[in-house]
């Protein structure tokens, strides 16, 4: 195993959670009409909403009445310690971002269209306040440039759902939208995955693990960081003993699991598998493809390494990548509700895991293994909610999936904070709504109307797993097609940006042979209208 | 940038219509995934490398010489039948990522022959969204008859269920007062096996359960050699893969046991030339060995299946070695053909599944159990007959050469009945006319 495993993780999370720090940070002006530099060829406007969200837009001479308005994702909203692993030393910022990377900006600009986008009042969730901000800030920017014509609206992740909250507020106001690695409709649907996680780490790996109920103020952001630290610790003993137990055949666990467990001899690998399936996360990581081992491909090793351990590891790429937001992320929702807001009192993750339990029978070490961890699990303390914070936390924005103007959905098949069935997840919701409206049209012997609604889904590659002369997997490279969060390429945004601007200009979208043209073009994906990623734990449980 | 076309004016339009119009005239009436006017695609995943690749490795190829033999001779209503081959090395995720390349690149009329429990149930959502006939899969899973779950999906293989009631009642007229060990897969497989032989009222001295893929393991092998000999069992049954059964024969050699306990095979795991590739001159002590079949022998020289398949092997499959594994796909291979000239002149996948349900069970097939599909049922055979290994690997019935005596029963509660063999006759040269 190569142990710098976890080194290389922060490279991951840095180009993941922390991207949106590149922009040059813009002075807060108090709500007025933006500043602009008035250069050419492309003009800076700054300034700051009502609610004291900086934004920044960027105009081109050549100015053609259309402007992407760009969504950006979530940001922890408190500092971190410069001595916590991995993301220590972050510093909550609110620098306005204006698109995806700077790359795509100039490639927007560059054909007359104009940018904006701001950095938000407050960081964290903030689905409610984002929404107003974007709305006053179309506003704003109407009123500056009257050229305006067409507002697309873009964004991803947590950017993603307020464009799509912002899509079902506006309607028509937008001519096009695409919410990008949307979160889930809601942030209870969100934290799900997040709270099942942690309370499978703590569970399984280490008691002392708080996994959410923080306290309030600074005792509950200070028990945040020590799970945060806790986490870490417990991810890199579990991709030491993984890396042992693959070699010697030697169950290894953390120091920290419980004795009746840990003596079990069940694999920790295992355990860890389960809960990153009981928690809905993917298995497929930027590094583990689950297809591929050392060596030759017809030896024991490479079919044990790919069928029993790389399924494990990609839970833990993706686990370690995805803990940080879990945790930051329950602490901050906790504090919005007023109280502890992930309930597993009546959660059956026998039933949460019975297909994927088939399907990764191996790795789960067989079918009495994994009943002795679902019996395990059982006989473990639940988490319990408050009902108010649970009713509060329920009273936030929530997408409904409505659509009414051309819509683009992009994600990897293997996004492990957003997974790519919230996609489908808004892709079902609309299908009712497209059907009624094909109804209607045939009633009155209208066309039937095309469908509103693109879905596009990046597939990863069916190996990608290397290793190095000693056998090693590599977790250098690049992360995989299809994996990580809103991992997408800058000709995957790009034409994403073309087929909104298309909708944007003929009212409807992009389709047929030139939508497969298109989406051959990018690499990697797919706009099949019948595919369907699996639906997160929370819709599937409805 | 896309560019509008929308105000171009009506002569690209009219033109584009008339256009349009030309084309269509020339299409059949309609146009179905993976079929065009001369060829008809489909698609299977199977591990061609890897550590289970051995044997199963030979299922398509033998499917592929079959289609081959069907389309030198005509096709399918004139149409030749393509077979896209995929390796998923028996991993669940490689096969979720080929079968996305079949249906979504290669855009395949149907799945077939699709093989692995844990593999198909790791495409389900893909095949089931898409509506993609999976027909006669590899796998005797009982689970796969669930016609909510899987729509789409038609088992081929009698259920591992129904062969352990079979075995069950095999040992009880053949080998009572035998103290008997199970050594199981421990997933679904061995699930059905454990629920075939509750209801058959099977005791056992021992039940040992092995993860997938654990048989590689020395130190997992010794356990089961340990539970063997401190249970006193005489008898042992593997129900497990092909390299599960060679792993145990390897294991009671070191202890000196080979040979001294008779041991029992299940269909997928007694197949003679693979377990000759992997036990080399310890092969032959498996002689003797009770192994379940659905299929007849390979070596049966009596059996028209056997021999057309021998030849078509030799023609179109340079000569593979004839084994079970040939056989069945060759089997699969020819109800396919058989479903797809019940589809109709302008096949599609809705008309190939009704065609299943309504005809199916009449067709030809090498097997000597009726197969149960209907419009209520997608369970396909439900019968096995029992041998004995030879020396040369291959299973001779034990009641002699050519001489069948199908166990007959369900995946519930239904008893065994023990029957003579009767099925549909082979038609002319194996080419269906149906």
């Amino acid at each position: 195993m190569n142990t710098s495993f976890m080194k290389k993780k922060i490279a991951v999370l840095g180009a993941t959670a922390l991207a949106a720090l590149a922009f040059t940070a813009a002075p807060t002006v108090a709500h007025a009409a933006p500043a602009c530099d008035g250069k050419v060829p492309v003009s800076s406007c700054v300034g700051a909403t009502s609610d004291g969200a900086p934004y920044s837009m960027m105009v081109p001479a050549n100015f053609n009445g259309t402007v992407y308005l760009y969504s950006h994702g979530y940001r922890y909203n408190v500092d971190i310690p410069a001595a916590i692993p991995l993301i220590g030393g972050y510093k909550v910022t609110n620098t306005p971002q204006p698109g995806p990377n700077a790359t795509v900006i100039q490639y927007l600009l560059s054909k007359g269209f104009a940018v904006m986008g701001s950095g938000f009042a407050r960081q964290g969730w903030n689905g409610d306040s984002g929404v107003a901000t974007d709305v006053e800030l179309i506003n704003t920017f109407k009123t500056q440039f009257t050229k305006t014509t067409h507002v697309i609206a873009w964004g991803e992740s947590l950017g993603g759902f307020i464009t799509q909250g912002l899509a079902e507020k506006l309607g028509t106001q937008l001519s096009a939208a695409a919410p990008l690695c949307v979160a889930s409709s809601s942030v209870e649907a969100e934290l799900k995955m997040a709270g099942d996680f942690l309370w499978g780490l703590k569970t399984f790996f280490d008691p002392s693990i708080k996994a959410g109920n923080y306290s309030a103020g600074a005792a509950g952001y200070a028990e945040a960081m020590a799970d945060l630290g806790k986490v870490f610790t417990v991810m890199g003993k579990l991709q030491v003993g993984i890396g042992t137990e693959l070699a010697t055949g030697k169950p290894t666990w953390p120091d920290t699991a419980p004795a009746a467990i840990a003596g079990s001899g069940i694999p920790a690998r295992s355990a860890l598998l389960l809960t990153g399936l009981m928690a809905g996360v993917p298995t497929q990581s930027a590094h583990f493809d689950g297809t591929t081992g050392p060596g030759s491909a017809n030896s024991s090793s490479y079919t044990g390494f790919a069928l029993l351990g790389s399924p494990a590891l990609g839970v833990l790429e993706n686990g370690t990548n995805a803990a940080a937001l879990a945790i930051l992320a329950t602490l901050d929702v906790e504090q919005q509700s007023g109280g502890a807001i992930f309930d597993n009192t009546k959660t059956d993750y026998a039933a949460q895991v019975a297909s994927e339990a088939s399907t990764y029978n191996a790795a789960l070490s067989g079918s009495t293994a994994t009943a002795g961890m679902l019996a395990y699990l059982a006989a473990a303390p639940r988490a319990t909610a408050t009902s108010a914070a649970i009713a509060k936390m329920r009273g936030l924005l929530q997408w409904t999936g409505k659509i009414s103007v051309p819509s683009v959905t992009m994600v990897g098949v293997s996004d492990p904070i957003t997974p790519a069935g919230n996609s489908t997840y808004l892709a079902n919701q609309y299908a009712s709504q497209y059907a009624a409206q094909i109804k209607a049209n045939l009633k009155a012997h209208m066309p039937r109307g095309s469908s509103n609604l693109i879905s596009i889904y990046g597939l990863t590659p069916t190996h990608y797993t290397t290793f190095d002369a000693t056998g090693s997997p590599v977790t250098s490279t690049a992360a995989a097609n299809g994996t990580n969060h809103c991992n997408f390429t800058t000709k995957q945004y790009t034409t994403v940006a073309d087929m909104l601007a298309y909708a944007s200009t003929n009212g409807k979208n992009l389709s047929g042979g030139a939508l497969t043209s298109a989406v051959r073009k990018m690499g990697g994906s797919t706009a099949d209208p019948k595919f369907q990623a699996t639906l997160p734990k929370f819709y599937s449980q409805d | 940038m896309f560019v509008s076309r929308r105000n171009k004016g009506g002569i690209i339009a009219a033109a584009a219509i008339a256009a349009a119009a030309l084309v269509t005239s020339a299409l059949p009436a309609h146009a179905e995934t993976g079929v065009t006017s001369s060829t008809i695609k489909l698609g299977i995943t199977v591990p061609l490398t890897g550590a289970a690749a051995p044997g199963y490795n030979k299922v398509p190829a033998a499917m592929k010489a079959y289609f081959d033999y069907v389309n030198a001779n005509g096709g399918v209503n004139g149409r030749k039948i393509q077979l896209v081959i995929k390796d998923d090395a028996y991993s669940p995720a490689q096969t979720l990522s080929v079968t996305n390349d079949l249906i979504l690149k290669d855009k395949v009329f149907a799945l077939v022959g699709t093989l692995g429990t844990a593999n198909n149930e790791a495409t389900t959502r893909l095949v089931n969204s898409h509506g993609v006939p999976r027909l006669f899969v590899n796998t005797g899973f009982s689970g796969f008859a669930d016609m909510k779950k899987y729509p789409t999906t038609f088992p081929l293989f009698p259920s591992y269920a129904t062969e352990a009631k079979a075995m069950g009642k095999y040992i009880a007229d053949n080998l009572a007062g035998h103290k008997v060990a199970l050594i199981y897969q421990d997933d679904d497989f061995g699930a059905d096996a454990l629920k075939g032989f509750a209801t058959a009222g099977t005791s056992f001295v021992a039940k040992i359960p092995y993860s997938a893929l654990s048989q590689a393991d020395p130190s997992v092998v010794g356990k089961w050699i340990t539970s063997i000999a401190t249970a006193q069992a005489d008898t042992v049954i593997m129900f497990g893969v092909t390299s599960a059964t060679g792993a145990l024969a390897g294991g009671l050699y070191k202890a000196g046991l080979i040979g001294k306990v008779q041991m029992i095979l299940g269909s997928v795991g007694s197949d003679g030339t693979t377990l000759k590739g992997l036990l080399g001159p310890l092969a032959p002590a498996l002689a003797g060995s009770i192994a379940a079949s659905f299929l007849p022998s390979p070596s049966d020289a009596t059996d028209e299946y056997v021999n057309l398949f021998k030849s078509v092997n030799a023609q179109y499959n340079a000569g593979a070695a004839f084994d079970n594994n040939v056989l069945v796909g060759m089997n699969s291979a020819m109800l396919t053909v058989q479903a797809l000239r019940a589809a109709g002149a302008n096949p599609t996948r809705a008309s190939l599944m009704k065609a299943i349900e309504a005809k199916g069970s009449t067709w030809a097939s090498a097997a000597f159990s009726p197969i149960l599909y209907s419009a209520k049922s997608h369970v396909g055979y439900t019968g096995y007959w029992f041998g004995k290994l030879g020396t040369d690997g291959n299973a001779v019935s034990v009641d002699g050469p050519g001489k069948y005596t199908l166990y007959t029963t369900d995946s519930g509660t239904a008893p065994v009945v023990k029957s003579s063999p009767a099925r549909t006759a082979m038609p002319a040269k194996g080419l269906p006319t149906n």
